[in-house]
């Protein structure tokens, strides 16, 4: 038999054997038998020493082509193989079986209000300041021009500690602390705890949250604190919103403003929320009054500033449609777990 | 304060509706809150904020409208002929011991009175501002009050002791029964007005029941008065007791109408009650005088950040009814009237051009911009990142009060410091500022429980607050607070399993690593919990914090029936400590070999011990050392538990051999029986 006549052979035994291949193990012994180094397909390449040039060059150009096509042929297979063999080993899932999920904890809707109010400010370059909880009467109110025994007293009902100290009833204590600890410019934002002796009901808590704001230095004018709280109150609760000051009394503050947003739940057409008249109120505003400058030795004629302060419950109660502020410190975690 | 819009329009000529009024009173500083139809009339509620008393009457918002509508006021007005009044009036002395509680005292006799019910116009007036009729003497005097924002009184002359009206601090022991029935001890320091025995008036505040004007008064005596606001406001406050005059004397009447107020109830009261008018004592001798302000229009300007003119400014105070008393260039001297006590600087004239010219007219500007780093403060920092870790480790934030009860801080006292106390506290629920977080998480924790959720787990990061010895500083630090209870994992896969301390310290762990640190936790019993460690910062010299499970009695207290695990830690030196920055190592290039090591040692054996020997021994080429399995039962002898360790082995420059690996694995392995007589499985 010639060499091509024995490749036709083996040829024909490969197809044979490979058509009755019933699993990847029996191909690959198939492979080992016909390809591997002693495979029969080799022997046939080895044996081509004693033949001319020209048949040696023409059986070895078969015996590889044949090497190759057996190659492919038996790697299909085998993928084939052992795809039906993976196939039987694997039990069928039930895909409509719910998902194991990991329960991902949550930040409390305080804490995410604060931020988004702070992160806006800092944008807008404002630092952020602290300052202590626990304050004495000149923090609280005199440096503020919140004289002893003025009825301007009657919105800041105060906890008091011993002698001069009390609970701050609002955080504007900080504005103060911080003018006292640095000469102007001062661009800064302060969040805090505050308390006021409310008996607690769906809208009062004797504990609550702000975040004041406080600018000072030469030219701050009214116009720049509009300008700043109308960025601030479009890029916390929409483009859409307009804004209205309304001018207003602050013992701190001349002239003073609060300042409302056009209701973002009814557009500004009046719904329960805004109490049917359309309108928000968010902030309170001003330009510090020069009393306040006195009190921590600035100078009045030099500088202006402007001061805003507002209420952290309020704004996460109207953002997230919140209708009673003990929800947020009776911890349930029903409630807890619907912020993200 | 309430206001009828028919009233109002006796004074002011305006063309608006009463929403368009208060849309504009609104929007210049006097709100109005709510708007409610009586009859033909609209009853508008306005919100008067405390330097504005001279908006606290009919004549003080009609003044508004007409500044803010530019409409002109036709103000009422009496003006009795002292000529004409009666002679043959019974004669009164009025003294004032205490010239700086009651600067101004005036009294007026009226006689032949009769009493009986108001006529329709005045019952209508007064209920319309939300008053109740009483007789038309009183609520003429009561009329006056609402008109002019000036509080009068009317005493029964005939019940005034010996024709003496003494305006004094009240006695030691005196009492005082009001018109509205109470008797009131009265304390030294509280300014009454007596007749020659006894008060008979707490001043500005209210009458006294003796001396009220009813059915049987033939002659009355009219108070009109100016009242220190302190002493009438401290008085107020000490009694509980706050009336119509007292909330306008408080924050200051309008001098130059004490007089005027006078005549206006006199000149009514003849006609209604058909009395005889008596001459007007007239005590103190205050004088009322406006204040002079200087005015700069470029301040203005430049505070306001707009520009205006000579004429428009000149135009709002004329409105305010303010006067131009000198003017050059754009410096002016404006003259207040009375009414505005709250007016006496010039950025209070700013702010009364600003309002009236329209806040809304004012432009958005943004200022110059302020250069400075706003980077946040370290503590600010690692907050942030324990808010980010936590969370991602399945916990819920929650917020608790910081004001807790007694009987709550007392079940701390082992964790706690010295404990600041409120003076004034609204029940006893809030009283002290809480010394640790863990009340308020066993509350959350006992609330939820309540509510049938019972698998929780939670965190707060909050202030906790101390004293610095008996008199010593306040302090208020921030703290972290972690609590797991019930099932941590539950699903339909791998079944229900609990949380138990390890998840707890696990997650410790875990924290502490992403800000870099190394943790310590060393065995310690801590009242109230129980399996108890402290949590140290690797290399601190103090804890910052323990985790335990909450013992039995804890449990009771907060009414819970399940095991709740809790940690607590100061974050002070944790916020000094703490890495924020990353910092890339290289990964190894050469492979680390593991090799396992079953320890079987006596049950009581710390596994931190054994853990230490191992990394001590195995020196840099250990590179970690993992706890496998821990073991007791059958299998091995009783008393006994069976420890199972993977070593990392490994070092930077090469693959460690066999050989050298064998050496170190032994090393360890003498170590360990030679320091706790071990045996190995």
């Amino acid at each position: 038999m010639s060499v091509l006549e024995r490749l036709e052979k083996i040829r024909e035994e490969f197809d044979k054997a490979l058509e009755a291949c019933a699993d990847a193990r029996q191909a690959e012994e198939l492979r080992v038998k016909f390809l591997g180094r002693k495979g029969e397909l080799t022997g046939i390449l080895r044996s081509l020493a004693g033949l001319s040039v020209e048949e040696k060059k023409q059986a070895g150009q078969r015996a590889n082509k044949l090497k190759e096509e057996c190659t492919e042929k038996i790697n299909a297979v085998a993928v084939k193989l052992r795809g039906e063999q993976y196939a039987k080993k694997r039990k069928a899932e039930d895909v409509t079986l719910p998902g194991v999920r990991q329960r991902r904890g949550t930040l409390h809707p305080l804490t995410l209000t604060t931020a988004r109010i702070n992160e806006i400010f800092v944008s807008l370059g404002f630092k952020i300041a602290e300052g202590p909880e626990i304050d004495t009467e000149f923090y609280n109110f005199e440096a503020l021009n919140i004289p002893l025994d003025h009825p301007s007293r009657d919105a800041f009902d105060t906890f008091y500690i011993e002698g001069q100290h009390l609970l701050r009833s609002h955080t504007s204590n900080v504005q103060i602390h911080l003018m006292q600890g640095q000469k102007p410019p001062i661009q800064a934002i302060m969040p805090g705890r505050v308390y006021r002796p409310d008996a607690v009901d769906a809208s009062h808590s004797f504990m609550f949250h702000q975040v004041e704001g406080l600018v000072v230095d030469e030219d701050v004018k009214f116009s720049d604190l509009k300008g700043v709280l109308t960025l601030f109150c479009k890029s916390m609760f929409g483009e859409e919103v307009k804004l209205r000051f309304r001018p207003h009394f602050f013992p701190f503050t001349e002239p003073s403003a609060e300042v409302d947003i056009s209701c973002f739940i009814c557009k500004g057409k009046g719904c329960r929320v805004c109490k049917g008249n359309g309108w928000l109120e968010i902030l309170g505003a001003g330009m510090v009054d020069p009393t306040v400058f006195e009190a921590v030795g600035y100078d009045a004629g030099k500088y202006t500033g402007y001061a805003f302060g507002m209420g952290v419950e309020r704004i996460a109660m109207l953002q997230y449609g919140i209708e009673d502020i003990r929800l947020f410190f009776e911890n349930d975690v029903r409630f807890l777990r619907q912020f993200n | 304060m309430k206001l009828s819009f028919e009233w109002l329009q006796e004074y002011v000529d305006l063309d608006v509706s009463a929403e368009e009024l208060a849309r504009g009173l609104t929007m210049s500083g006097s709100e109005v809150e709510s708007i409610t139809a009586q009859g033909a009339d609209k009853i508008m509620s306005f919100e008067i904020t405390s330097n504005r008393p001279d908006c606290l009457s009919v004549t003080g918002l009609a003044r508004e409208a007409s500044a803010v509508f530019d409409k002109p006021l036709r103000l009422p007005a009496a003006k009795i002929n002292a000529k004409r009044t009666h002679k043959d009036h019974p004669e009164v002395e009025c003294v004032i011991e205490n010239a700086a509680l009651c600067p101004r005292y005036t009294a007026r006799v009226i006689t032949a009175v009769k009493v009986e019910g108001s006529g329709e116009y005045f019952k209508d007036r007064l209920t319309a501002m939300g008053l109740r009729p009483v007789n038309n003497v009183v609520d003429i005097t009561n009329y006056c009050l609402m008109e002019a924002g000036q509080p009068l009184h009317a005493f029964d002359m005939d019940k005034i002791r010996g024709n003496r009206i003494i305006v004094r601090p009240a006695k030691k022991g005196e009492k005082i029964t009001t018109i509205d029935g109470v008797e009131r001890k009265l304390e030294p320091g509280m300014l009454v007005i007596a007749d020659s025995e006894r008060p008979i008036a707490i001043a500005g505040v209210m009458g006294g029941l003796d001396t009220e004007v009813g059915e049987g008064t033939g002659n009355v005596l009219l108070e009109s008065a100016y009242f220190d606001p302190i002493s009438v406001r401290q008085t107020a406050r000490r009694l509980g007791l706050s009336s119509e005059s007292s909330y306008r004397f408080e924050r200051g009447v309008d001098k130059g109408m004490i007089a005027k107020a006078s005549d206006r109830a006199a000149e009514f009261i003849a006609k209604e009650a058909g009395g005889k008018i008596g001459k007007l004592y007239d005590a103190g001798g205050l004088k009322a005088k406006g204040a002079r302000v200087k005015f700069d229009l470029q301040r203005a300007e430049k505070v306001l950040g707009i520009s205006l003119d000579k004429k428009g400014v000149k135009n709002i105070f004329e409105r305010l009814g303010m006067n131009v008393a000198k003017a050059e260039g754009g410096k002016m001297t404006v003259a207040v009237p009375t009414f505005r006590e709250d007016l006496t600087r010039e950025i209070d004239l700013i702010e009364e051009v600003a309002r009236i010219h329209g806040y809304d007219k004012i432009p958005l500007t943004l200022g110059k911009m302020i250069p400075q780093v706003t980077r946040k403060e370290r503590s600010r920092l690692v907050e942030e990142r324990l808010r980010q870790v936590l969370p991602a480790l399945g916990l819920n934030e929650i917020m608790t009060y910081s004001l807790i009860s007694e009987s709550a801080e007392e079940r701390f006292s082992a964790i706690s410091s010295r404990t600041v106390q409120l003076s004034n506290p609204l029940s006893e629920e809030q009283k002290v500022l809480t010394p640790q977080l863990v009340d308020g998480m066993l509350k959350a924790i006992s609330y939820n429980i309540n509510r049938k959720n019972r698998d929780l787990a939670f965190f707060e990061i909050g202030k906790i607050y101390a004293r610095r010895g008996e008199k010593g500083a306040f302090l208020e630090t921030p703290a972290l607070c972690m609590a797991l209870t019930g099932a941590l994992l539950k699903n339909w896969r791998e079944g229900e399993r609990n949380a138990d301390l390890f998840d707890l310290k696990g997650m410790v762990e875990d924290l502490f690593g992403d800000l870099k640190l190394g943790s310590v936790f060393e065995k310690k019993k801590v009242d109230g919990f129980t399996d108890c460690a402290t949590v140290k910062i690797a290399q601190e010299k103090e804890a910052s914090g323990f985790l335990g499970e909450a013992g039995n009695e804890l449990l009771e207290a907060y009414d819970i029936a399940q095991p709740v695990f809790i940690a607590q830690l100061a974050l002070g030196r944790v916020i000094e400590k703490a890495g924020l920055k990353d910092h890339y190592h290289s990964i190894p290039k050469f492979p680390m070999s593991t090799r396992d090591i079953s320890v079987l040692c006596d049950k009581d054996l710390a596994a931190a011990d054994v853990h230490e020997v191992i990394t001590a021994t195995g020196e840099e080429i250990v590179r970690r050392v993992e706890l496998a399995d821990v073991y007791e039962g059958e299998q091995i002898p009783a008393g006994k538990k069976s420890l199972t360790y993977s070593i990392e082995y490994g070092i930077d420059t090469r693959t460690l051999t066999d050989e050298e690996i064998e050496a170190v694995h032994s090393k360890i392995k003498e170590a360990l029986v030679n320091k706790f007589d071990v045996a190995f499985r």
